[in-house]
């Protein structure tokens, strides 16, 4: 079952509940970067911020990969976490903002292979 | 010939559902025959992700084989819809060869 | 829940992180920065959806036939990656649509 059809089928505040359980697993420096996320989302919601959901499960689920993988927060999303919401919602400057982020990947992927000496 | 990418991105899709249609075969295969060809800078990757796409658009059957060496490989063969597409690719290039040559010949 | 379940120690998601540790150094590199890059664009069947696993079978083959990964994929990851998410809808798409009104949700 996808995400979208659990969250249409079921009660926000149960699935709000849900998020904030997951926050709270995270470490300190993560749960952070998550209350900014967040607010810098919550303008962009509609009325009941249902269509914030999928948004606030992926940005979540980024956290949690990276915290799981050892990677700090700056490393994954940028220092710019209102750049990052926005790219997110896919609005004015995404483009940019997937552009930087594709230059992120190309940099890393040369330098850490570059570091392992091949 | 260098630097071919960005005119070869719509067609190669063609050219692999056409290697496809002549005999069932796998993407080492598919990206070797294309270097032979002459497109030097197609690499494996270009063609697994060509693969990925037949295969959600249902233009392929694909079949997983243990192979000598190594994890299983998926071999592909064209399925209708995929034979379909391959025509349609043909009369698509067909019509766009024609017409790019008319426009160089016609140059004075 | 998608990604919430699969990173929470899902049994899948950790014998597909095991895969990925297994592969060599330099394979995993860029595994884990495709990765990293793919959940930022998120595509709305990522976590549960064959690509990920996809890729892995990929690398393995690469692997298995002696290629080097940049050999294999291309030097511009970035471009890989985006050639495999290309026809998918990403979360935004999905929000995007939420906010221009087209029925992404039961109307009230």
């Amino acid at each position: 079952m996808s995400f979208w059809e659990t969250i249409t089928g079921s009660d926000l505040t149960r699935e709000w509940k849900a998020f904030e359980a997951r926050a709270e697993a995270l470490p300190p420096e993560y749960r952070g970067a998550w209350e900014q996320i967040k607010g810098h989302l919550f303008p962009y919601g509609d009325f009941t911020g249902r269509n914030l959901m999928p948004l606030l499960d992926a940005a979540l689920g980024l956290l949690e990969e990276a915290s799981a993988d050892g990677q700090s927060v700056s490393e994954v999303l940028g220092d710019d976490i209102p750049s990052f919401c926005t790219a997110l919602v896919g609005g004015e400057g995404a483009r940019t903002y997937r552009d930087r982020w594709r230059e992120q990947l190309n940099r890393n992927v040369a330098r850490k292979l570059g570091r392992l000496g091949g | 010939m260098d630097d071919l990418t960005e005119m070869l991105k719509g067609t190669l899709e063609g050219c692999v559902l056409e290697i496809i249609g002549g005999e069932e075969t796998y993407g080492y295969a598919i990206t070797r025959r294309l270097n032979d060809l002459g497109f030097a800078d197609v690499v494996e990757g270009t063609v697994y992700t060509i693969l990925l796409r037949l295969e959600r658009k249902a233009l392929v059957q694909v079949t997983k084989r243990p192979s000598e060496l190594g994890p299983p490989r998926k071999f592909y063969t064209l399925n209708d819809a995929g034979r379909a597409e391959l025509a349609t690719f043909w009369a698509k290039w067909e019509y766009l060869s024609s017409r790019i040559d008319r426009l160089k010949e016609g140059g004075r | 829940m998608g990604i919430a379940d699969i990173i929470e120690g899902k049994k899948q998601w950790r014998a597909h992180m095991a895969r990925v540790k297994a592969l060599p150094p330099d394979y995993q590199i860029v595994y884990k920065e495709m990765q990293r890059y793919l959940f930022k664009v998120g595509p709305v069947d990522l976590p549960d959806g064959p690509l990920l696993p996809g890729i892995v079978d990929f690398f393995e083959e690469g692997v298995a036939a002696g290629t080097g990964v940049l050999a294999l994929i291309g030097s511009d990851v970035a471009a890989f990656c985006d050639d495999l998410v290309k026809d998918s809808r990403t979360y935004a798409d999905v929000y995007q649509e939420s906010i221009n009104g087209k029925p992404v949700t039961d109307e009230r």
